[in-house]
């Protein structure tokens, strides 16, 4: 207390009522001077920096930070280029031509072929990069407005595509190459890839990689490589959604228990417990018994299952956040508890979230890939996991190119979602030390 | 002394809070307060079944124009009193025990109990009719939005205005505070502002909405000797400019000198003393004040060793006659002291309040506790 109050420039306390009055005149003219040295002091710090101007926000930073490591751009490079083949990949890899010209006249045999997902994922990709460039020659700059448009652009595609793209159900895919050894076709432009993923070729069962199937042939005479690329987008979706379900939950989950703490954080860390002890295995095994072989299921419960992780990380950044001034503050302005929680708490909170949300991604995929690889996962369409599984012949003999290249692909994918992660959480720390 | 209003604007009366005593970490205990593991201070007002009693008894008006600084050491209640107006304590742990807090609305003209309010309609009065502002410049504002975007969302909460009209008010409530090129010092994020600045955003951010009552939860304390001066004078222009009422909470005695009309001396949650301010400094009446009074160190005077808190804590000999006051004991025995029910705030002189006992026998005897009331205003400041 002594040392509280040394701070006193009055002097006599008794006869400090008739003091103040001066001492305050006296202040107050010396507060004014130091004010405006105070305020040209910092002008003058802000013309030698030279800038003016917004601000790099802290998201902004923790981006660019993270991309200038080397590691994250490599792991991004690889995810970039399993995006575009996850769109890509009806294109890339098809038996059905491009383009024809058979007596009949031009025609696209690949087009017809195109399922309503793979135009909507096109259709959307197209309008991404279009967004993208208008915004660099000054159209649609405004964030709120391209969110709109986009999201706009997906309902309408979606509507459309859904409503009348009905692609052929069983396809002959041996038409063609039996047109074109019959000399029916004048000329074609064929995908880089020549064969489709469930263009099952007679005979062709199990071959090593050749100049016709780089990465060889699988058990059913498909080829390798169209499977591979066919299945980004399996790899991608159920790392994505399964994902998102999970960080929907535990943000909304573990903000509230965070910010109230008390009663509703011990019902709710118990609830996480109970999530916690769930194997998640297990329960997709348990799942794929009762369901059936389901994508979307799956991703559901590796999502429903998965969120505890984020819930726990989220709920102590809060717990740590609701102390703080600027949250009291935004109290004390009024603001409802839906601004507190997630328009000031939230962004102040998520990095370490979103660190352990980019190893989640990977750990997604890893238990599609794992449960593909016990043979419960999907059937028809290509996996990665379920082309491991297809490695090892009824017969026991081990194809090395059947596991080696799906193999591949899930190390690199999970590696570059790490890598990313480790970047990221590199760049938060920082940031957090820097106060 | 000038009469300003005729009612004042905010009237807590006899407000009690208490927090369960929760030794343990985990954000159950004393949720409302910053300096959290403060033993001695949280104790202050003694346990009650198992609660601790952080403020009871408390008591204060403040007219519009006013300040009112309340005056204690760290952990007596002062911060727990302010964050009760705008019902910042969370509830639970904490829980009102007794008392009111009297809020008048300007348009009405009517009284409402702030503590009976909805959540929704106490969000109507915070930031809009009741605003805050705190102690830590450097973590009061949100590091991931500009100033501008935080100053805009306060404003479009309040105000049916549109996007341009809201970055209007937030410039000219920059320039208000002295920051020059708004409009461009909108578009920075916090951590591009010094501490001074950012306080200064902080008050441009409160009395965006003009609000009647600034709660003013120790401004000073983190900035340094110069900048503290530029931020008082700054809220005592502000507050001449808004016709606005100021709860100006410190532990500095020049501060209360040099800004406050009426003090309140807080001690172990319990408000010791309450008068105007040159009555404060020229004839402080309870030991707890004369104390904090006598340990100021006299500039141009000698002295071996400081004076502390106790050894000026002494009872005036020419204490009104039929009050009973508590000698100021440091120490578990005067927190009981400070907790006994028998002490009341009673107007031992004219618009002087201080806490003691009336005698039994003396011409006082059985007088209830009052709640102080004291429109005065001293003249000339800041003008």
């Amino acid at each position: 207390m002594v040392n509280e109050s040394d701070k006193v420039v009055s002097g006599d306390a008794h006869d400090a009522g008739d003091v103040c009055e001066g001492a305050l005149r006296d202040v107050s003219l010396s507060g004014e001077v130091a004010m405006n040295d105070q305020a040209n002091a910092e002008k003058q710090s802000e013309t030698g920096e030279g800038k003016r101007g917004r601000g790099r926000s802290y998201a902004w930073g923790v981006v660019m930070d993270t991309l200038r490591r080397r590691s994250a751009l490599v792991g991004l490079l690889w995810l970039v280029l399993v995006g575009v083949f996850a769109v890509f990949s009806p294109v890339l890899a098809n038996s059905a031509p491009v383009l024809m010209k058979t007596e009949a006249g031009v025609s696209s045999p690949l087009v017809k072929m195109l399922t309503a997902v793979d135009v909507i994922l096109l259709v959307m990709f197209l309008v991404t990069g279009l967004m993208w460039f208008g915004g660099r020659l000054g159209v649609l700059v405004s964030a709120g407005r391209r969110v709109v448009v986009w999201l706009g652009v997906l309902v309408l595609v979606m509507g459309v595509s859904f409503a009348t793209i009905e692609p052929p159900r069983i396809v002959d895919y041996g038409k063609w190459r039996a047109m074109d050894a019959a000399g029916e076709i004048e000329w074609a432009v064929y995908a880089p890839i020549r064969y489709s993923p469930t263009d099952r070729l007679a005979g062709q069962a199990r071959k090593a990689p050749t100049g016709e199937h780089w990465f060889g042939t699988e058990a059913n005479g498909s080829d390798v490589l169209s499977r591979i690329i066919h299945a980004c987008r399996i790899a991608m979706a159920i790392g994505f959604i399964a994902t998102g379900i999970s960080l929907v939950i535990g943000v909304v989950l573990g903000g509230l228990m965070g910010y109230f703490s008390g009663v509703v954080d011990m019902i709710g860390m118990r609830l996480v417990e109970i999530f916690e002890a769930i194997p998640t295995l297990f329960l997709l095994l348990i799942c794929v018994a009762f369901f059936g072989r389901n994508l979307y299921v799956m991703m559901a419960i590796i999502g429903l299952v998965g969120w505890p992780g984020y819930c726990r990380f989220i709920r102590a950044e809060f717990l740590k956040l609701r102390q703080q001034d600027f949250v009291h503050a935004a109290r004390a302005c009024g603001l409802p508890l839906r601004s507190i929680l997630f328009r000031h708490m939230l962004p102040n909170g998520v990095a370490p979230v979103l660190v352990s949300a980019s190893f989640g991604i990977a750990s997604a995929i890893l238990a599609e890939a794992t449960l593909s690889f016990l043979g419960l996962g999907l059937v028809e369409e290509p996996s990665w996991g379920q082309m491991l599984n297809q490695s090892l012949s009824s017969a026991g003999t081990f194809e090395w190119w059947i596991a080696l290249y799906p193999g591949l692909a899930i190390f690199l994918t999970v590696f570059a979602y790490n890598l990313i992660g480790e970047s990221l959480r590199d760049a938060i720390d920082p940031y957090l030390n820097r106060g | 002394m000038t009469e300003t209003h005729d009612r004042p604007i905010l009237r807590i009366a006899d407000l009690a809070l208490s927090f369960p005593v929760v030794r343990s970490e985990g954000g159950a205990g004393g949720g409302g307060k910053r300096a959290k593991p403060q033993a001695a201070g949280e104790k202050v007002g003694g346990e009650v079944g198992g609660r601790m009693q952080a403020v009871r008894g408390i008591s204060l008006s403040i007219y519009a124009k006013q300040t009112l600084a309340v005056v204690g050491e760290s952990g007596c209640g002062k911060s727990v009193t302010a964050m009760s107006t705008l019902r910042l304590v969370p509830t639970p742990p904490g829980r009102y025990e007794s008392g009111s807090i009297w809020w008048r609305d300007e348009k009405t003209n009517q009284e409402v109990d702030l503590l009976t309010l909805s959540e929704k309609q106490m969000r109507s009065i915070r930031g809009d009719q009741i605003a805050m502002i705190f102690q830590e410049p450097m973590t009061s504002l949100n590091p991931v939005y500009t100033i501008g975007e935080q100053i805009i969302e306060a404003v479009r909460l309040h105000r049916d205005v549109t996007q341009a009209e809201a970055v209007e008010i937030a410039a000219s409530a920059l320039d208000d505070v002295g920051i020059g090129d708004a409009k461009q010092r909108l578009k920075e994020y916090p951590h591009q502002l010094s501490g001074g600045m950012r306080q200064r955003v902080m008050i441009a951010m409160a009395l965006a909405c003009r609000p009647r009552l600034l709660l003013a939860d120790e401004p000073t304390t983190a900035l340094d000797v110069t900048i503290q001066a530029q931020i008082l004078e700054l809220l005592r222009a502000l507050q001449e400019q808004h016709d606005m009422a100021v709860l100006l909470i410190t532990h500095d005695l020049g501060v209360v000198a040099e800004n406050a009309d009426v003090v309140a001396v807080i001690y172990a949650g319990r408000l010791v003393e309450y008068t105007d301010v040159v009555t404060l400094f020229d004839r402080p009446m309870h030991p707890y004040t004369r104390g904090l009074l006598g340990s100021i160190p006299r500039l141009g005077q000698r002295a071996d060793r400081l004076q502390t808190v106790s050894d000026g804590a002494t009872i005036p000999e020419d204490f009104p006659a039929g009050w009973k006051v508590h000698p100021h004991v440091v120490g578990p025995e005067g927190l009981a002291t400070y907790a006994n029910d028998k002490l009341g705030l009673h107007e031992v002189e004219p618009n002087h309040w201080v806490l003691c006992e009336p005698m039994a026998d003396g011409p006082h005897a059985g007088a209830k506790a009052a709640a102080p009331d004291l429109a005065y205003r001293r003249e000339g400041v800041g003008v």
